[in-house]
């Protein structure tokens, strides 16, 4: 049964993501990035955002184990709210705003190429769970 | 009745007396506050009353502490407002200044009853109180000051000019004090932060043990098949196991309601403090008229000031950390902005120029706009200089519109001019205006019509909580450290695990290894860190300074990394990250209890944590509770050992202070039966106790108890036990 959704299309490295736009609060170019020492790989540091402390995600660490490259200022990023917090996710490259097809677990864009249709609550649990763990064996 | 005959031991009389002086201060200044509330006009009867009130108070507790002149004197004062509040008494200027006189010799002689002329000084001032309701009778012994009373004019009913106005009573505060309230205040957002943080870890705790729960639901209770006790037992374990994690991420989320409160009434009070410190917009455009009109005679440009919004009031260390930014905008403004009378004449324009400051609140935020009727600013060429400087590549100059152009003016800061200019620099102090408004949490905001004029928007929070924090770097990151808990900074030795520090011997962190890559290989500036009694020395890359800063939360992600207490943003909107004092000190004390999981172990230094002190004293308790408050310390009171043992069945103790004799439950048997619970095997002990015989202390011994203190209890003598080891 083809669903359509509204999502946005990104690209991180090789692979193309999409996320539904209800899910996204802004797309921004990063400020500048502090690392914070003793956080987990998956945390690529905090940004200012309009005056707040924004923690910048890595999509690849969260997903397979697997780091992107660093974040950096000026970098693009999609800030995103999801299990009542908002982070941004740090991305090479915006596509488009496209109309989603979902069949039988298959996601493809209108064009028929494939797509990975991101859970953003099931990232920031996975954040936060890294970052407790690390937090756990630093203290 | 002598002070023998009281039911204390002279230590806990001296403490209560102690205590009794500064109620009785306290009691005094309601009295000389309601009184003079109206002024030298006579009291409202509410008013009396309550002086009346206050001074019956005050008579009860000098009987309970045995201050029998005190006592006395109390009753005639009281019986002197009696009196006075009458309708017939008449009510004089001179009245109220008696009454004034009166209590402020009650407080003088409350700092002298000790001492051999105080009974010469309660006579004194019984002729004083019986002298206030009965003037125009004197005492025998009344003093010199009421030999020639002056004349009076009478207020009292009597008098037909109707009732006088209330005069407002302003208050005259240094402004120091109410600083060192907002920076109270200021602590108050961080103690705040650490224990919304703990709390976070308390509700992903309880998540987890929700779903450690459904697995063991999983695991048997739906296992029908297998019928044995183990089974049995398993599901009623597990339906206790899900009671009682309901209950926890009940009790959790009551705890962030209260979490919310706290931050509500945190906010109140800074709002309340701030208050104090509003100030209008006028004393920030009365400075910029006389900028321009130096400006004016400096360089002959004919402009005029119009400033809009004078009344708009807002924190006045806001309005101090604003003077800069506005002198900076006038200069550019008049530098870059004015054109040439001549050329405006030739535009149609008005050849006076007007450079227009508006102030104005909306919401939260005060908008400050300062703008001039000039030239605009031409983005094309504004452009090309940024190409020329390096600071934009060609290709990024071609996609950039107007506003790219315009915001690129405030973050590189780059002159609108090509040439140096004596008056606005080099554009730094754009620059420097943005990174002003960064710091107090604000942003800045430039709209230009070219050949209309250029207008700057700042836009401020209308009050900023600021705190004192130092600022250092470590590998090339800066952060900070709140520096109420910074005593002084030093010098490091290369591969020192110890410094001396006022003839301590300290522990030294090593930030460089904590937060950066590598050790050092030569001598390190570091940071002298203290908090809750126990000092280290933290060595740095660069020592920056103290700044005030803008307390952020991390947020609920990074709460589990309590190294941090927060954050702030610097002027050029980089995040710096708030060491947590608190976790450095652990990080080199590791026997301190601040988590609760870890064994503070009984031979180890207490540093700070839960304490329950018991002790059928409320003087005593009191004492102890602020003793222990200003260690850091969250301490619980008991007035008996049966209480005592209650409460440490619902809560799990750091340290236990307790007296030995006291009724229902005596010291030695509340420790014996707390050390034969796992919780309390090694909790730290602390005796105090008026007679300490060898019998006790080899009681103590075997109940390792750490320390017998002999009362009256100082602050030396108890942190002394604390750090014994």
């Amino acid at each position: 049964m083809a669903e359509l959704r509204n999502v946005i299309v990104f690209t991180i490295g090789a692979v193309r993501y999409a996320l539904e736009l209800r899910w996204v609060r802004e797309v921004v170019s990063l400020g500048f990035v502090t690392s914070v020492p003793t956080a987990p790989s998956a945390l690529g540091g905090v940004c200012n955002l309009h005056g707040a402390i924004l923690p910048v995600l890595d999509v690849g660490v969260l997903l397979d184990d697997v780091p992107g490259l660093p974040a950096r200022q000026g970098d693009g990023a999609l800030v995103v709210e999801a299990e009542g917090l908002v982070c941004a996710l740090r991305v090479d490259q915006v596509d488009h705003v496209a109309s989603l097809h979902e069949t039988a677990g298959a996601v493809t864009d209108a064009t028929g190429r494939p797509l990975q249709l991101l859970d953003p609550g099931r990232l920031i649990r996975r954040a936060l769970e890294l970052v407790t763990v690390q937090a756990e064996r630093t203290a | 009745m002598s002070d023998d005959e009281l039911d204390f031991d002279p230590d806990e009389l001296a403490m209560l007396r102690q205590l009794f002086r500064s109620e009785a201060q306290d009691a005094l200044e309601t009295v000389t506050a309601r009184l003079l509330a109206s002024g030298s006009a006579r009291p409202s009867p509410e008013a009396l009353t309550e002086m009346m009130r206050v001074t019956h108070t005050l008579k009860g507790a000098a009987g309970t502490v045995g201050r029998h002149a005190m006592v006395d004197l109390a009753h005639r004062l009281e019986s002197a407002f009696v009196a006075l509040g009458r309708e017939a008494s008449p009510w004089t200027a001179a009245t109220a200044d008696r009454v004034v006189e009166v209590l402020d010799a009650l407080r003088g002689y409350l700092d002298h009853v000790d001492e051999p002329n105080a009974d010469a000084l309660a006579d004194a001032l019984r002729a004083q109180i019986d002298h206030i309701s009965r003037p125009h009778r004197p005492a025998a012994s009344q003093p010199p000051a009421f030999v020639e009373p002056l004349p009076e004019t009478v207020l009292g009913p009597e008098s037909d000019a109707g009732p006088p106005p209330e005069p407002k009573a302003w208050l005259r505060v240094d402004p120091e004090r109410v600083d060192a309230l907002m920076s109270s205040a200021g602590e108050l957002l961080f103690d705040r932060t650490r224990i919304e943080r703990r709390v976070q870890l308390l509700r992903t705790l309880a998540r987890d043990l929700a779903r450690t729960r459904q697995a063991l639901h999983d695991a048997v209770v739906d296992d029908t098949a297998v019928r044995s006790p183990a089974r049995i037992a398993l599901v009623d374990a597990e339906v206790a196991l899900a009671g009682q994690a309901a209950l926890l991420s009940q009790t959790t989320a009551a705890l962030l309601d209260e979490i919310e409160a706290l931050r509500r009434t945190i906010g109140e009070l800074q709002r309340g403090l701030t208050r104090i410190r509003m100030e209008s917009a006028r004393s920030l455009m009365t400075h910029a008229a006389r900028t321009l009109r130096a400006l004016r005679r400096a360089t002959g440009v004919t402009v005029e000031l119009r400033t809009v919004g004078e009344d708009t009031e807002f924190d006045k260390a806001v309005a101090e950390h604003l003077v800069d930014p506005i002198t900076q905008l006038l200069r550019n403004a008049v530098a870059h902005g004015i054109e040439p009378s001549e050329e405006r004449s030739a535009h149609g324009k008005p050849p006076v120029a007007t450079i227009t400051i508006r102030a104005r609140q909306d919401g939260h935020s005060l908008v400050l706009e300062v703008g001039d009727d000039g030239r605009g600013i031409d983005t094309a060429a504004l452009s090309k200089r940024l190409v020329a400087t390096g600071a934009w590549s060609a290709a990024r100059a071609r996609l950039a519109n107007d506003a790219d152009v315009l915001a690129a003016l405030l973050d590189t800061g780059i002159s609108i001019r090509g040439e140096a200019d004596e008056l606005a620099g080099r554009g730094v102090g754009i620059g420097l205006v943005r990174q002003t408004v960064a710091k107090l949490g604000g942003e800045v905001k430039v709209a230009s019509t070219p050949g209309k004029g250029t207008t700057f928007t700042l836009r401020l929070p209308l009050s900023t909580a600021l705190a004192q924090a130092m600022l250092f770097k470590v590998d090339g990151q800066v952060y900070a450290i709140p520096s109420v808990h910074v005593s002084e900074t030093t010098l490091v030795d290369a591969h020192a695990t110890t410094a001396t520090v006022r003839l301590d011997v300290v522990p030294v962190l090593r930030l460089e290894q904590l937060l950066g890559h590598g050790a050092a290989t030569d001598r390190k500036p570091a940071i002298v860190v203290s908090f809750a009694g126990k000092r280290l020395v933290c060595t740095v890359d660069k020592i920056i300074g103290v700044r005030e800063i803008i307390i952020k939360p991390l947020g609920p992600l990074l709460a589990p990394l309590t190294l941090y207490a927060g954050a702030t943003v610097s002027g050029s909107g980089k995040v710096q990250l708030i060491l947590d004092p608190a976790q450095l000190v652990r990080r080199t004390h590791p026997d301190a209890p601040v988590a609760a999981h870890t064994d503070p172990g009984a031979s180890s230094a207490v540093l700070a944590g839960r304490a329950l002190v018991v002790d059928d004293s409320r003087a005593i308790r009191e004492a102890m509770t602020s003793m222990l408050g200003n260690e850091g310390w969250i301490v619980d009171v008991a007035e008996d050992g049966a209480r005592a043992l209650q409460m440490t069945r619902q809560v799990r103790y750091d340290l236990v202070i307790t007296d030995l004799e006291m009724p229902e439950l005596g010291g030695f048997e509340l420790i014996a039966r707390l050390r034969k619970d796992d919780r309390f095997k090694t909790t730290p002990v602390v005796i105090i106790t008026s007679r300490a015989n060898p019998e006790h202390r080899r009681r103590a011994r075997d109940l390792s108890v750490r320390a017998l203190v002999a009362k009256p209890i100082t602050r030396r003598k108890l942190l002394e036990a604390l750090s014994a080891r």
